[in-house]
């Protein structure tokens, strides 16, 4: 029995992917009602609260449950109305109106009015509420009065009629709208209360196009269409079951038998596989990176505090190899801003030049002759990298590279707590990796967290390089600052050249998913703020129900049995 | 015998705290804390000092401690009201309330979350040990009166298999035999009736189940074998006792001795460890919470699971060591 059963794993580790389900259908056809869509992940969600909750799963479904002000548009490089139907920017920066739609309810029936988005934003940033991201909200006046408890609400939210709801700020702020449109800002029902409450998170309630259903922590969550939404005859899904730790193994299989309808979590191997299957040519899509990876040096610590030492190091990558271990996945980059991101530019930045990093090398001190292995820099360096991921991988390619222009290096690998824990310690770790996903599509979420002196600190600095530079601080500021997008874009790429040519970071590269969905499921298009945005998308019954019979077919027969293993013969 | 298993209760109390510090210090001694997990990779670091001082992280690992144990045990009323922030997450047992405290990660009582993973993981563990027990008593008989056999040799042969193949690479294979080929069982889950339960209890039970079966035959086997060989075993046959009586009547139950404190070890050891197996057939037991609270630094509950888990291991100790007495005549000496 052991033995078949290695064999069936064998096998099934190299069984061909089967074909899709359904065919595609015509694009014009009108979007039916009806049906539930199923998706999975392997990891889960702890809470369903916007104001806590802030991990990518849990920021999918709360799309779901959750109505907010605005939207990020469907190309992301702008807004879209969602509560709001319009709003306007003082032309100093410093105020901003809502107008909100009339006659728009909460799940509870109760309509949604300007004071609760102002009651919902200070339930998300009060001082009880532990909200992981409500530093993004700092430069609303009154923002500090009220998380130090001086004050009893944001004295820059104001509510001007029902309808109307006015923002403040401290100082011009161009990533406001950004921000308004995270979860964290979206209102919830009255019955959430004015101050976090851990009741709130089994029974959340939003105003978004579905309503919650059910949810068995760690196992699912079920969400059902919400009659009442605002925009009439939306969403056309019945439901919505998301499931919980699955693994990826299982989830391929699933997808396959019809019991998911999309997959996004595929383990390499699958991946490469539906990529390769003819059935699937033209089906799925590429998620646009949103992430961006890299290997930071400590510009405190010696020999990182040499700029020549850090752009040979930056030299000396070759970005390519990196991503021909993940064909696909992974993406070289030699730019800070992935593809996702406004002001992404394509062209090569950091690139690889043996001859340059060698001469870098002499002019930081350590000359190395590639020819008689002489000279380089003296020392064994500690490499930190987070275990079970790829940049273990990716740190054991650099070390061939790194030791062409004579740098050795040993790899630590540590889980991530430990590996953040560490590196935003000052003086504490040289080298290793690191990397940044967007939390909203704006070069600001990139730039000011990860290079700004602001974001310096003993113990907990995001700028684990600690670079300093003050002419870029001033940049990043300035951009902060402008209300042209075009102009905005225009300094963040000068503060990108400018941080690329001090190699506080050798830019690695961008790692990206890979979707894939069955034909019955249509009018699904990624979004490239964030994933899995299938809250608009319907299914087509008639050809998902063909595929439910011949998956719910009798068990095999006996002659069928003994030929069970032959791969690829199940659709 | 009495004063004997209060002595037991008094020592498995003390390991019980002796466990349960340990635990508490190593979570705190460990970088990183919760509050980074729970705020994310990305926070700001303001936002995550806000976190922490929220939970009570900030402060040192004493004051911590005292806290913990302070709400451990304490007296309160004996109806409670879940919003009451004093004994909100308190268990009452009339005027003595049981506190936990409350997940950082999923923000509830962990005496809740305890008792809503404790049922599903006493119904794998009794699964996979009546897998290990049928399997193993078998398997293990069967070679012992067929000792030199093919039979023998192909049991003996499969047992090596058995304990030498990881879990994970087992149910994979079950998994995607029994469910995604044949299509007679469900991938994983717990079902919500009680059916849904005993078709879904299967394949974990299997996995889990064939581990301990291959380690039970060669159990079973050798203890066989030095039962025939006993005086009591051989004169029963010389009396005229059929084989099969000797076996069953005087040589199994003999047998069962030993493996019973085996037994005992394993049932608590099930109870909180099937963690491989937990996480494949995303069964909701309290393997699954416990790893997820070690991964995410979720102090309450690693602590909640660490008790339980130590709890339940003792007791199925205790309850071994005085079923012992009660089986073995010869325990029961001074």
């Amino acid at each position: 029995m052991v033995l078949s059963l290695a064999l069936a794993v064998l096998v099934g580790c190299d069984v061909p992917v089967a074909g899709p389900l359904g065919v595609p259908g015509n694009p014009g056809a009108p979007p039916q009602r009806g049906g539930w869509l199923q998706v999975a992940s392997y990891t889960h969600v702890r809470t369903l609260d916007p104001a806590i909750a802030f991990d990518e799963v849990a920021n999918s479904i709360e799309h779901f449950l959750f109505a907010k002000l605005l939207d990020f548009s469907p190309d992301g490089q702008g807004f879209v109305p969602d509560l709001a139907e319009n709003w306007e920017v003082s032309d100093d920066q410093l105020r901003v109106v809502f107008h909100l739609r009339r006659g728009v309810r909460f799940h509870d029936g109760v309509e949604v009015l300007a004071s609760d988005v102002k009651r919902s934003l200070e339930r998300a940033l009060h001082p009880d509420t532990p909200c992981p991201v409500s530093s993004f909200y700092e430069r609303i006046t009154g923002y500090r009065d009220f998380v130090q408890r001086r004050a009893s609400s944001l004295s820059g939210v104001k509510v001007e009629g029902d309808y109307t709801l006015v923002i403040e700020l401290s100082e011009p702020d161009s990533t406001l709208l950004s921000v308004l449109a995270l979860p964290t800002a979206a209102p919830v029902c009255r019955s959430a209360g004015a101050v976090y409450d851990r009741e709130f998170t089994s029974h959340p309630c939003g105003a978004g196009p579905f309503r919650f259903h059910s949810w068995e922590p760690g196992r699912y969550i079920r969400m059902e269409r919400f009659e009442g939404y605002y925009q009439p005859g939306r969403p056309y899904l019945d439901g919505i079951e998301y499931a919980f730790n699955v693994p990826t193994f299982t989830q391929r299989f699933k997808f396959e038998d019809g019991l998911l309808d999309h997959i996004r979590e595929l383990g390499e191997a699958d991946l490469a596989r539906y990529l390769a299957s003819p059935a699937w040519h033209g089906l799925g899509a590429w998620e646009p990176a949103r992430a961006i990876h890299s290997l930071f040096m400590n510009t405190e610590i010696p020999p990182f505090d040499s700029r020549p030492f850090r752009k040979a190091i930056a030299a000396a990558i070759q970005r390519e190899q990196l991503a021909m271990v993940r064909p696909g996945s992974v993406r070289p980059a030699s730019r800070i801003l992935p593809p996702a991101i406004p002001g992404h530019d394509p062209s090569p930045g950091q690139r690889y030049d043996l001859a340059l990093a060698l001469d870098l090398m002499r002019e930081a001190g350590f000359p190395y002759d590639p020819v008689t292995g002489r000279g380089g820099y003296p020392r064994e360096l500690t490499y930190v990298a987070i275990s079970d991921s790829f940049d273990v991988e990716a740190a054991q390619i650099l070390q061939q590279h790194l030791a062409r222009i004579g740098v050795r290096f040993r790899i630590r690998a540590q889980g991530w707590p430990a590996h953040l824990a560490e590196t935003s310690r000052r003086r504490t770790v040289a080298f290793g990796s690191d990397g940044w996903a967007a939390d909203f599509p704006d070069p600001s979420d990139f730039f000011e967290p990860l290079f700004s002196s602001k974001a310096i600190s003993e113990e907990e600095s995001q700028n684990r390089a600690f670079y300093r530079n003050p002419r870029l601080d001033a940049l990043l500021e300035e951009a902060r600052r402008e209300p042209s997008q075009e102009r905005r874009l225009a300094l963040y790429h000068q503060a990108e050249d400018m941080v690329l040519d001090d190699a506080p970071w050798a830019v690695l590269y961008s790692k990206r998913w890979f979707e894939l969905w069955h034909p019955y499921l249509r009018g699904y298009r990624i979004h490239p703020a964030r994933s899995g945005d299938l809250a608009f998308t319907w299914i087509d019954l008639q050809a998902r129900t063909a595929v439910q019979g011949a998956r719910w077919a009798p068990p095999l027969s006996r002659g069928q049995l003994a030929l069970w293993i032959r791969p690829g013969g199940k659709h | 015998m009495l004063s004997r298993a209060l002595r037991r209760l008094g020592a498995s109390t003390l390991v019980l705290w002796g466990v349960v510090t340990l635990a508490f210090v190593i979570n705190f001694a460990l970088p990183g804390d919760a509050a980074r997990i729970l705020a994310g990779p990305q926070a700001r670091p303001a936002d995550v000092a806000r976190i922490r001082e929220k939970l009570g992280l900030d402060q040192p690992l004493l004051v911590q401690y005292r806290r913990f144990l302070g709400r451990l045990l304490h007296g309160g009323p004996s109806s409670l009201n879940p919003r009451d922030e004093a004994h909100g997450s308190c268990t009452a047992l009339g005027p003595i309330h049981v506190d936990l405290g409350v997940s950082y990660q999923q923000r509830k009582p962990v005496l809740v979350l305890l008792a809503s993973r404790l049922p599903a993981s006493l119904l794998l563990a009794s699964a996979a040990l009546l897998v290990q027990l049928l399997l193993g008593i078998l398997a293990g008989t069967l070679a012992a009166v067929r000792k030199g056999s093919i039979l023998d040799h192909g049991v003996v042969s499969l047992t090596l298999l058995g304990v030498s193949t990881p879990t994970f690479f087992l149910g994979l294979g079950l998994q995607y035999l029994l469910a995604y080929r044949l299509r007679w069982l469900p991938f994983d889950g717990y079902g919500t009736t009680w059916p849904e339960r005993l078709r879904s209890v299967i394949l974990p039970a299997l996995t889990l189940g064939f581990f301990g079966a291959a380690y039970y035959t060669r159990l079973v086997r050798d203890e066989v074998l030095g039962q025939l060989r006993q005086d009591y075993a051989r004169t029963a046959l010389a009396k005229g006792a059929s084989r099969l009586r000797v076996l069953v009547v005087h040589v199994l139950r003999n047998t069962l001795l030993p493996l019973l404190t085996v037994v005992g070890l394993d049932f608590g050891a099930l109870l909180g460890g099937a963690i491989v197996t937990e996480k494949l057939f995303r069964w909701p037991g309290l393997g699954q919470l416990s790893v997820d609270a070690v991964v995410e630094r979720d102090g309450p509950v690693i602590l909640g699971t660490v008790l339980l888990a130590s709890s339940a291991v003792i007791l199925a100790n205790l309850l071994v060591d005085l079923s012992y007495a009660l089986l073995d005549p010869r325990s029961r000496s001074p």
